[in-house]
């Protein structure tokens, strides 16, 4: 072959299209059926939540007199809107507090898992690139803490700060914030936020450890080496190395976690520790329709099949982000 | 090694002596507790109780002696009174506590008044601990008198009548689970990518999702409530034992408190248990055992020309084995934890019940008890996976 010949060949002749890493892992991430079909239910799922107001036909705390467990698909004589899913046994909107409810139960979710990740990565980075006795401090601190039960643990705590709200202030504006998410009053919101701040107190643990441990493998590769050869500051290689080239376990680990966080928000409020009865979570919903199995058993499924529904979906998520962002990954 | 041990050892009791002054301090700097009650009634003004009668009442749950006299109390009970030395009592006018507080209203920054303790108008001193009724202290096996559930009798009491229902409960379902779970995950990786793996490796997989409280309302639902109504034969759920003698189509009639009624009792909580168990052990006998059968031994058992039973069953199974084992022993203790949320739904009267009974009524000293058992047994159990490690797999070293 002589060198007019290669110059004659196009370039598309040679090379093949390129493609950024988002879309690869997005073909790779389209592979994996189970997880495409999760994303699809988990996108439904929440457009429903953030609609909620729009698509519920009745208040969260509206009590209709005298029409207790009334069928499904009744129409209220007054205003002519209707109990799609019947009421409960004080005669509030079943359908309407079941959907306000998803709305509470995954923003409390993902703030969880959005603050106990960043605590983590920011924990971990720091604990495994300085080393040390900054490293034993942190790393002591994080066995010690998981080294507790933590359910038990969980209980006792939310029991304690459940017993007085007064307890841990939390500032207005936050309270506001979150009364504006989950469109409740702030007074409302404020077991909310004490929930995420207590299953976020625990998350970041686990998320620590396991940042720590990526950062470690990462501080011997040459491309940081190259970085610190060109006089780049601590904080340049943590924040420009170090935290991107580490963001694939943590990815597979919110979407992981937030299938914890669901149950364990759900558990929380199904054992009684967890957001109170007048504000709706998917786990308060449950615990109160077990009263009333015996005679209408399809209550506790309304409430339930979510949780089960959004904890296996966010599983399939991120077995499916597992793969397609790092298949060696074992997590 | 033995310096390995000796300081993990005293890691063991360091972490022991912090999470049980944390969640002591955690419970009792909490207000409510015993006196909330009695607050009400006293501003209700229907009856009449006079500061002495608060003050006797907060002497008996010792609210009057400050946290840390309480603490040491609990833990080692001690201080009983001054120390003697000689025939000459030291320290027996040191404030421990305060009799009757003084409470007034202040102004908070919120603009609202807020009733707080501002002062204390007679002390407790140490002398005046002589002779007050004590526990022997946590330390010494004694954990004190339970405030509520079952008022002035021991906690420990409570306990020894909850614990050999919580432990029926995990060791038939680990038991169960381990029958069911290690043959069931070593059949799915010998059989890999077989249409049996996928299916139950999906299934183990959404077991593994599912929220136990939401199982467990399934279970009842499934094998209690609809084939009773339907006529069938069907699973009695709730409690341990039933209160009255009851009929079940084909099983006959069951007498109340009978063998044949606990057993009954048993199925449900004990399925939910072992089927979530299963769930978790068989994955992970799967993911051990691929790993295992991809090592040179096991391909040089079958160059041998050893039958694949052998090979699968003496050279691949045993290995696979090792990580396992140390994982049952690391998450039996947790194995109480999750049956808290069994028992909750199941109205079983265990630990993990009395745990959340005392949690919601404020019985402090029964949560604590149970709370550091937990701890205990977790700790030990984390010790032990890092010995059992190292003796069953020689090539990890410790330092």
């Amino acid at each position: 072959m002589s060198a007019a010949q290669v110059a004659t060949l196009s370039p598309e002749a040679v090379t093949i299209e390129e493609r950024t890493p988002f879309q690869i892992v997005m073909t790779r991430f389209k592979r994996h059926r189970l997880a495409m079909v999760s994303m699809i239910v988990m996108i439904g799922i929440f457009l429903v939540t953030i609609l909620a107001p729009y698509i519920a036909t009745f208040e969260i705390q509206e009590l209709s007199v005298n029409k207790y467990f009334v069928p499904w698909g009744t129409v209220d004589a007054e205003t002519g809107r209707v109990h799609h899913m019947g009421t409960d046994n004080i005669g509030r909107d079943y359908f309407s507090r079941l959907i306000y409810a998803g709305r509470i139960s995954l923003t409390v979710a993902l703030l969880s898992v959005l603050i106990s990740e960043t605590i983590g990565v920011i924990v971990g980075a720091i604990s495994g690139f300085f080393g040390g006795w900054i490293d034993s401090v942190l790393m002591r601190f994080v066995e010690f803490m998981l080294t507790i039960p933590q359910l038990p643990l969980l209980l006792i705590i939310s029991s304690m700060i459940l017993r007085d709200d007064q307890l841990i202030a939390i500032p207005d504006p936050i309270l506001k914030f979150m009364g504006n998410i989950l469109l409740l009053s702030p007074r409302d919101s404020r077991n909310a936020v004490l929930i995420v701040l207590v299953l976020a107190g625990f998350g970041w643990l686990s998320a620590a450890q396991l940042m720590r441990g990526t950062v470690l493998s990462l501080r011997e590769q040459t491309f940081v080496e190259a970085s610190r050869s060109l006089g780049a500051s601590n904080f340049r290689i943590i924040t420009r190395d170090m935290i991107p080239n580490a963001m694939a376990p943590i990815i597979v680990d919110a979407s992981l976690g937030l299938a914890g966080y669901v149950v364990a928000e759900a558990a929380l409020a199904f054992l009684g520790f967890g957001i109170q009865d007048p504000v709706p979570t998917w786990g308060n919903m449950l615990a109160a329709s077990q009263q009333f199995m015996l005679d209408r058993p399809w209550l506790p499924l309304v409430p339930g099949l979510p949780i089960f529904i959004c904890a296996l979906a966010f599983n399939y998520i991120g077995d499916g982000l597992r793969d397609a962002l790092d298949p060696r990954l074992k997590l | 090694m033995t310096a390995y041990f000796i300081r993990r050892i005293f890691q063991m009791i360091v972490v022991l002596f912090i999470s049980a002054i944390a969640t002591y301090a955690l419970l009792n700097l909490a207000p409510g507790g015993p006196l909330q009650g009695l607050r009400q009634i006293q501003q209700g003004g229907r009856f009449q109780i006079t500061e002495d009668d608060i003050a006797r009442i907060r002497a008996q749950f010792e609210l009057d002696l400050s946290l840390q006299y309480r603490f040491t109390r609990w833990l080692v009970g001690w201080p009983t009174g001054p120390i003697v030395l000689g025939g000459t009592e030291y320290f027996s006018d040191v404030v421990v506590g305060c009799r009757k507080p003084v409470e007034s209203e202040i102004l908070n920054d919120e603009g609202q008044y807020e009733t707080k303790v501002t002062g204390c108008k007679e002390v407790v001193y140490m002398k005046d601990l002589v002779g007050r009724r004590t526990s022997r202290g946590l330390l010494r096996g004694d954990f004190g008198l339970s405030w509520r559930l079952l008022r002035d009798r021991p906690v420990s009491d409570l306990i020894v009548s909850r614990l050999p229902k919580t432990i029926q409960l995990i060791g038939l379902s680990t038991l169960l689970s381990l029958l069911i779970g290690i043959p069931l995950g070593v059949y799915s990786a010998v059989r890999q990518y077989s249409k049996f793996d996928y299916f139950f490796t999906s299934l183990a997989f959404m077991g593994s999702a599912m929220p136990t409280f939401f199982f467990g309302i399934i279970m009842i639902l499934l094998f209690s409530i609809l084939p009773k109504d339907a006529g069938w034969p069907y699973v009695p759920a709730g409690l341990s034992e039933s209160v009255r003698g009851y009929t079940i189509p084909l099983i006959g009639e069951v007498a109340a408190g009978s063998v044949k009624d606990r057993i009954l009792h048993l199925v449900l909580p004990v399925a939910v248990l072992t089927l979530v168990q299963i769930a978790g052990w068989s994955r992970f006998v799967r993911a051990s055992m691929l790993e295992v059968m991809r090592q040179d031994y096991v391909r040089t058992a079958r160059a041998k020309g050893l039958s694949e039973r052998v090979v699968i069953l003496k050279h691949a199974f045993r290995n696979a084995l090792i990580p396992f084992i140390t994982i049952v022993v690391f998450t039996l203790p947790g194995l109480f934890s999750g049956a808290i949320i069994t028992e909750s739904i199941f109205a079983w009267p265990g630990m993990g019940r009395l745990y959340i009974l005392a949690l919601g009524d404020s019985d402090y000293p029964v949560a604590m008890a149970i709370f550091f058992i937990l701890a205990v047994l977790t700790v030990i159990a984390t010790l032990l996976r890092d010995v059992l490690y190292t003796m069953v797999d020689p090539r990890i070293r410790l330092s």
